[in-house]
């Protein structure tokens, strides 16, 4: 009973359930990311095979994040977890220059997916902290989305998951572009 | 703490050396505390390696020639060595052991390479574990064990090591097989009470030896001696001439990330140097992507090789995750995954075989694996297509398998597994996954029910559209996916998989024996070549089944070749025969044509019975024999 209430009252108020993908290259901070935001900790982090799952809170939206394992060949191994993904969420090591193509290569061929079709995309310049990393401004002229993206709304949010910077503003970002579908 | 931990280490360490196998009198120290009838519980153990420079393993460094005569017994045991803290957590032994320290005997026994080292004080009460590692220097809270929750299992659970030592000092003595220095390397031959001894623990310090022993890693080393050597050569030399060292950039991202919370992989803040360990475990994963170009370098391969670091040297870590990803794990940690997908199919035939309940958790899913197959199409599921649309929970397993459970369980629950894989070969593996997944299967029931609460009040309300029920199947799935990823890390006791499934005659889990596991392997990867090869005779150019596929066999190699093998020219005419203009036709026919192959599982008599009754038998035909010779020798 109580759950019902809760429920329409969630609904009432727009509480809303969404299937976030997030993804990136290894070593990207994927995993650092989602622990801070679930748990507020900085959990030194090992490579993630296979993946982690955790439903984020914000506000009245739960967000069911999926952090999926970076290296390139494991990638096959959840390439069917794509369909009914509200989001994706693309994380860039802003601090490796030297991967910054590969990562833009991975995250066009991600896109370019017929499921992703109808998704918004946020991308998480991360590692801010870093000295010399890219600006987010640096990273987004870099992906050159403005000029390749025609269906998907897109922005890059600078972010450090030790700190927690810009990924709060991430997350609304993703809850105010998805209200009107 | 780090890098004088290790130095301690070295003093205090039982055996040693790189690869060599000298001992360090650190041994002695040790010893007299261990009663061979009851082991010292608060025995510490530290062992290192002097690994800041590139020593080839089979170097004997020239490090005990000031010591007393016990070090020059070289046995092939001491290869091993543990860099584990055994029983140690408490604060006397630590003082005890600091106090063994100051003995001018030890100091001059100390590794010459790391005392080179810029932090170069001896005695230093740093050098200790904090009381939040456990014995292998692992933290012992993390996300999902509180401290006290450790403390409070580990009370008991040190107790149970010690008893179970004991038994197997017995086992060893009455074998006739020596316990040299607390390092046998020599185990009494393959028995049932063998077998359940293992089940129930190797003692954690003879590890490394027990499973270079039951691995048959010296058969492996003996038939390639020197090639570890050699490897290692070519890997500084391709890095000198700066040749491009194929996966040594993904290596080296890793490397710093492998363990994080444990002590002996753990660079200090003040260290300019890297610890030791991830110099080992940068030669071992780089030489075995040049031994092996075909896997080269996969995640996880990282966690096998760094904890086989922990219980024996650098050369038998190699060996070992050679046989690991051969023998044990064949083609999991290969480039296009087959392997592991093979085993995820055969994990799903296991679970509907023997846990049928389980089952149902995993069936009104499997459909979803395809983003086109609508709900209405779940009753004509062929009984097979789970082996080619793995059920999503295998993104969970698969991982399990790719790390033999490094990080999934528990430290100690792991290294239990690894005592029985060892022993008792890949099937083990499966026998664990089954043993997680019925122990979870209360949370997943309680999940379960909490989300038909949530159901029931959305179709009472009457707004039960698509969109809803799509939303519940994701959060059923969110559900079942947070149970199967959390609970396992909780499994902090290795005796429940056991207790509590495993020795339960309840489900014959006995039956899964190594036979069965290699003949489903079989079965399964024929039925995914032959599903792979009739969509590629159909040419759909359907995307969704490929991502059903996991993508990862329609790139396999050999196309051609299968094409040929898998199917029979009759197959061939009935699938020309046929006009598909639908997808779904399609698949539907492909799964109708293989499902009506099903994998048979032996059943009856369960195994402990069979076995007994055999045994019985030749134990019959013995005697008549025995006394038909007899009757002959008198006639």
């Amino acid at each position: 009973m109580g759950n019902s209430v809760s429920r329409a009252l969630g609904k009432l108020f727009g509480s809303r359930e969404m299937k976030i993908l997030m993804l990136g290259l290894d070593n990207a901070g994927k995993t650092t990311i989602l622990y801070k935001l679930k748990l507020n900790k900085i959990k030194t982090s090992a490579p993630t095979v296979g993946f982690n799952v955790e439903t984020v809170a914000y506000k009245n939206v739960k967000f069911n994040m999926w952090d999926v394992g970076g290296q390139e060949r494991l990638r096959p191994l959840w390439r069917h977890y794509f369909p009914a993904t509200t989001a994706l969420i693309f994380v860039i090591d802003s601090h490796d220059k030297d991967r910054l193509d590969e990562a833009k290569e991975e995250l066009y061929s991600i896109i370019s997916e017929k499921e992703m079709e109808n998704v918004v995309l946020l991308v998480w310049a991360n590692k801010q902290d870093l000295k010399g990393a890219l600006k987010p401004q640096e990273v987004s002229s870099y992906l050159q989305l403005g000029e390749n993206l025609k269906n998907q709304l897109w922005c890059v949010v600078g972010s450090n998951a030790l700190t927690g910077q810009g990924l709060v503003e991430g997350l609304s970002w993703i809850s105010s572009n998805t209200h009107k579908k | 703490m780090g890098i004088e931990q290790l130095r301690l280490s070295v003093k205090l360490g039982g055996a040693s050396g790189d690869g060599g196998g000298e001992r360090i009198s650190g041994q002695r120290v040790g010893q007299p505390r261990k009663s061979p009838s009851a082991p010292s519980f608060h025995d510490k153990m530290y062992a290192s390696r002097n690994t800041s420079e590139p020593v080839l393993p089979n170097h004997v460094p020239a490090l005990n020639s000031s010591n007393s005569a016990d070090n020059a017994s070289l046995n092939d045991a001491d290869a091993s060595l543990s860099v584990i803290n055994l029983y140690g957590d408490e604060v006397e032994s630590r003082r005890a052991d600091d106090g063994a320290l100051q003995s001018p005997e030890e100091v001059l026994s100390d590794d010459p390479g790391l005392s080179s080292t810029p932090f170069g004080q001896r005695s230093s009460n740093s050098a200790t574990d904090g009381p939040d590692l456990d014995r292998y220097g692992f933290k012992k809270q993390n996300n999902f064990i509180t401290e006290k929750e450790y403390n409070r299992w580990w009370r008991d659970y040190s107790q149970y090591c010690v008893r179970r030592k004991h038994k197997w000092k017995l086992l060893l003595e009455k074998s006739g097989f020596p316990i040299d220095n607390d390092s046998p390397y020599r185990f009494p031959p393959r028995s049932e009470k063998l077998k359940r001894y293992v089940r129930k623990g190797i003692p954690a310090e003879w590890r490394g030896n027990a499973w270079w022993h039951f691995a048959r890693g010296q058969e492996k080393l003996n038939k390639n001696k020197g090639v570890y050597d050699t490897l290692l050569s070519k890997m500084d030399e391709l890095i000198r001439k700066k040749k491009v060292v194929a996966d040594l950039d993904i290596i080296e991202r890793d490397l710093n990330r492998t363990f994080p919370d444990n002590m002996h992989f753990q660079r200090e803040a003040f260290q300019t140097e890297e610890p030791p360990m991830i110099k080992s475990l940068r030669r071992v994963l780089v030489a075995f992507s040049l031994y092996n170009p075909k896997i080269g370098y996969c995640q996880s391969m990282n966690f096998l090789a760094g904890l086989l670091l922990l219980f024996m040297d650098e050369e038998r870590t190699f060996w070992m995750l050679v046989i690991i990803t051969s023998k044990y794990l064949p083609g999991v940690h290969n480039v296009n995954l087959e392997g592991v997908n093979v085993d995820q199919g055969v994990l799903m035939l296991c679970v509907k075989e023997y846990l049928p309940e389980f089952w149902r958790f995993i069936v009104p899913f499997q459909n979803q694996t395809g983003s086109d197959s609508s709900p209405n199409s779940s009753p004509s599921l062929g009984k097979n297509e789970f082996l080619y649309k793995l059920p999503p929970i295998t993104l969970c397993t698969a991982s399990w398998f790719m790390s033999c459970f490094v990080g999934v369980l528990p430290v100690e629950s792991t290294l239990r597994v690894w005592d029985c894989l060892f022993y008792e070969e890949s099937n083990f593996l499966f026998k664990a996954c089954l043993a997680i997944l019925k122990l979870s299967e209360q949370e997943l029931i309680k999940a379960r029910s909490l989300k038909l609460l949530r159901h029931h009040s959305i179709s009472d309300g009457g707004d039960y559209n698509k969109r809803e029920i799509q939303l519940n199947q994701d959060e059923t799935e969110m559900e079942i996916f947070q149970v199967i990823q959390t609970f396992p890390k909780r499994m902090l006791n290795p005796n429940d998989m056991f207790d509590k499934v495993i020795f339960k005659k309840r489900i014959p889990l006995n039956r899964l024996d190594q036979d069965e596991v290699d003949r489903c392997r079989k079965y399964v990867a024929a039925q995914r070549l032959k599903y792979k090869n009739y969509h590629e005779l159909i040419g759909t150019s359907n995307r969704t089944n490929e991502s059903g596929l996991n993508g990862s066999i329609i790139n396999s190699g050999d196309r051609d070749d299968t094409k040929h093998s898998g199917l029979g020219s009759e197959e061939n005419a009935d699938a020309a025969a046929f006009d598909f203009n639908d997808d779904r036709t399609a698949s539907d026919f492909v799964n109708n044509a293989l499902s009506s192959e099903v994998y048979g599982f032996k059943r009856g008599l369960s195994g402990v019975h069979w076995n007994n009754s055999i045994k019985e038998k030749v134990r019959q035909m013995r005697k008549r024999k025995v006394s038909s010779n007899d009757q002959l020798m008198k006639n």
